[in-house]
């Protein structure tokens, strides 16, 4: 090519940052990057995988990139407000979150038995009305990821009549904040139980259909049985909870064994499989959403009337109606509201069963109207840890498959 | 520095673990990072199978400065009772090593890494011990007590000139920009000129002057105690005899 050649030289590739990190040859034997932007990966994460033709030979889940800071967020608000952050972890489940911390300080200011029978049969009616619908997001993502498409308009649709609910109680779909240390916020308004009534009505028809669009579903069968086998002492060794521990056999349901809030008076199963694949985590989880609409109509059976709310101005706001009317029901708003309360100083570790398992937090009070320290025991970033040993010798078209059984949600992966 | 959100330190009492009252939610272990290893051994032995979590807590004035809390679970199996204990490992805050369990628990793992980058004690032993939720090049351990709410970088992130407080001319109000005020304010950027903003409720007196139920609206008696229709208080278009 003479000197004055009209053609350019050769654009410089991207620089070796970019390309080289993540994709490399080596013979038969490359690096491959999925995520962090990849839809089946349910959110944020990237998966560093190395892959001989199609077998995955090793896997890094990359977590953190949707670090948000929520605990250092939690120790600079008040005990009240810190409530609100905290049920932006679990996005699917806020209300599991929010029972949690609360049940956590209930047991530091030493309230638990103050707060009302009421109370804690909504609460209970409310967390498994949660866990429902975010088994109803697993499951329609999970189908999409295998290419069952329909599913996910069944699944999302229940999911939304559950999330109507969460608007009629608490005001907001997502992140009601409606449960308060001591109690509820407000009531339940007039029309929940009979909106409730309806959902129960079509909850088992749904589930029908739902399961004979996909458990009896050949194709996701051949994807999903015999992959990603966890064996019961990889489970417990892992620290996995939830449907991923006891779909490898091992019965542990915090609900069960450490019962709150009034867990023991219902009539319930722990739904066990032994398989540890992929399809026994999968009907793990949908018997377990049928044994969450068990617990439902129970409460809505046994609803009692009376408060919700501890009768104790010192940390409860005291009733709306008082404060025009009493100054010292005045004076314990302004307070209330202005620096809250205070907190006896200790340690405590409160768990509830979130839908992906022991949902705990260790907080610390230094008797402050702040918590010292809020520290979440995430089912997620648990259940997510052992996909580097469980895709090893996989394909690497299972990956998602895995990923979707495993059920992680990134906001309480990363916090 | 500490952002003004930030409880002051001298807030804290010094050990708040030390004076807890009695909540029975688990046995609690006090230990050293020289005993912790063999403290966790000797629990796994004891039927504890499950390494459940590990926390970190940042007292900042007590010495050992941190705790490293470690959650074990006992299942119920066999016959034994399900039993959760406590292990808090305290850990000075000038050499903040501990062993790791890595190899004895691998969910150890990605805890040990998150209390390594968000309070930088670190973990002898630990075969992969990196950042885990934050960025390579991070500086400081946010969970630290130390370390401002907003964090330093937050203050070196360059604004455009306008979103500077200082930029903002005098006498704007804060907020409470009336729709009118922001219609008058597009009209005149796009060189149109607006009547100017009537009185409030003015249109809404003349109109209802015009329609003959609603001749007495004045005071605080409502539209509907007057016999007037519903939409005529509010100023909307009747027919001129007032019929529906």
């Amino acid at each position: 090519m003479s000197v004055d050649s009209p053609i350019p030289a050769a654009a410089p590739g991207p620089p070796p940052s970019m390309s080289m990190d993540v994709v490399e040859r080596d013979h038969n034997r490359m690096v491959l990057s999925i995520g962090p932007q990849h839809p089946s990966t349910h959110g944020v994460l990237q998966v560093l995988t190395e892959i001989d033709g199609e077998v995955i030979t090793r896997a890094e889940p990359e977590i953190g990139y949707l670090h948000t800071g929520i605990e250092k967020s939690a120790e600079n608000l008040f005990w009240t407000q810190a409530s609100t952050v905290i049920e932006r972890m679990d996005y699917l489940s806020p209300l599991s979150n929010a029972l949690c911390y609360i049940l956590g300080v209930e047991k530091l200011l030493g309230v638990t038995d103050l707060v009302p029978e009421r109370a804690q049969q909504v609460r209970v009616l409310l967390c498994e009305l949660s866990r429902i619908a975010s088994h109803c997001v697993w499951l329609g993502t999970g189908g999409i990821d295998l290419g069952a498409l329909s599913g996910f308009f069944y699944a999302f649709d229940l999911r939304e009549r559950i999330l109507d609910l969460n608007e009629l109680s608490g005001g907001a779909r997502m992140h009601p904040n409606y449960l308060r240390i001591g109690g509820l916020r407000d009531d339940l308004p007039a029309g929940f139980l009979d909106r409730l009534d309806a959902l129960i009505a079509m909850y088992k028809p749904r589930m029908n259909e739902l399961r004979n669009l996909l458990q009896s579903n050949p194709i996701l069968q051949d994807r999903m049985i015999d992959v990603g086998i966890i064996s019961a002492d990889d489970a417990i060794a892992w620290g996995l909870t939830g449907p991923c521990l006891r779909a490898s056999g091992v019965a542990y349901d915090v609900r069960k064994t450490f019962p709150y809030s009034g867990y023991e008076n219902y009539d319930f199963d722990v739904v066990t499989r032994t398989e540890g694949d992929a399809y026994a985590r999968f009907l793990v989880r949908l018997d377990e959403m049928d044994q969450s609409m068990r617990i439902i109509e129970q409460v809505r059976k046994n609803l009692v009337g009376g408060p919700i709310m501890a009768d104790d101005t010192k940390f409860t706001p005291p009733p709306k109606e008082t404060i025009a009317v009493s100054m010292e029901a005045l004076i314990h708003h302004f307070k209330y509201v202005s620096e809250s309360f205070r907190v006896p100083p200790g340690d405590v570790y409160s768990a509830v069963e979130g839908p992906r398992g022991e949902l705990g937090y260790y907080i610390v009070s230094n008797g402050d109207n702040r918590p010292w320290r809020v520290r979440t025991r995430p089912p997620s970033m648990y259940n997510l840890q052992i996909l580097k040993q469980i895709a090893v010798g996989e394909l690497i078209a299972d990956m998602v498959v895995m990923i979707g059984s495993l059920d992680p949600v990134f906001g309480e992966v990363d916090r | 520095m500490p952002s003004s959100q930030t409880p002051p330190a001298g807030s804290t009492a010094l050990d708040p673990t030390a004076v807890r009252p009695a909540i029975d939610d688990a046995r609690i272990i006090r230990t050293t990072p020289q005993a912790v290893r063999d403290e966790l051994l000797a629990l796994k032995r004891d039927g504890y199978a499950m390494l459940s979590d590990i926390g970190g807590v940042d007292y900042l004035e007590r010495e050992p400065r941190f705790d490293v809390v470690y959650h074990l679970l006992k299942f119920a199996l066999n016959g034994a009772q399900a039993a959760r204990v406590r292990v808090l490992c305290g850990v000075p805050g000038a050499d903040p090593v501990v062993p790791t369990v890595s190899d004895v628990w691998p969910s150890a793992d990605w805890a040990e890494r998150e209390i390594y980058d968000l309070f930088g004690v670190s973990f002898s032993g630990h075969p992969d011990l990196r950042r885990i939720q934050l960025p390579v090049e991070w500086e400081g351990h946010p969970l630290r007590k130390d370390y401002p709410l907003r964090g330093p970088a937050r203050d070196r992130t360059p604004r455009p000139s306008f979103a500077l407080k200082s930029n903002v001319a005098a006498g704007t109000p804060a907020s409470g920009k009336t729709a009118a005020a922001l219609q008058r304010q597009i009209a005149a950027a796009r060189g149109q000129t607006l009547p100017p903003d009537p009185a409030p409720h003015a249109a809404e007196k003349a109109q209802a002057g015009n329609t003959p139920g609603a001749v007495a609206t004045a005071g605080a008696a409502t539209p509907q105690e007057l016999g007037a229709e519903p939409n005529a208080a509010r100023g909307r278009q009747l027919p001129k005899d007032g019929s529906k």
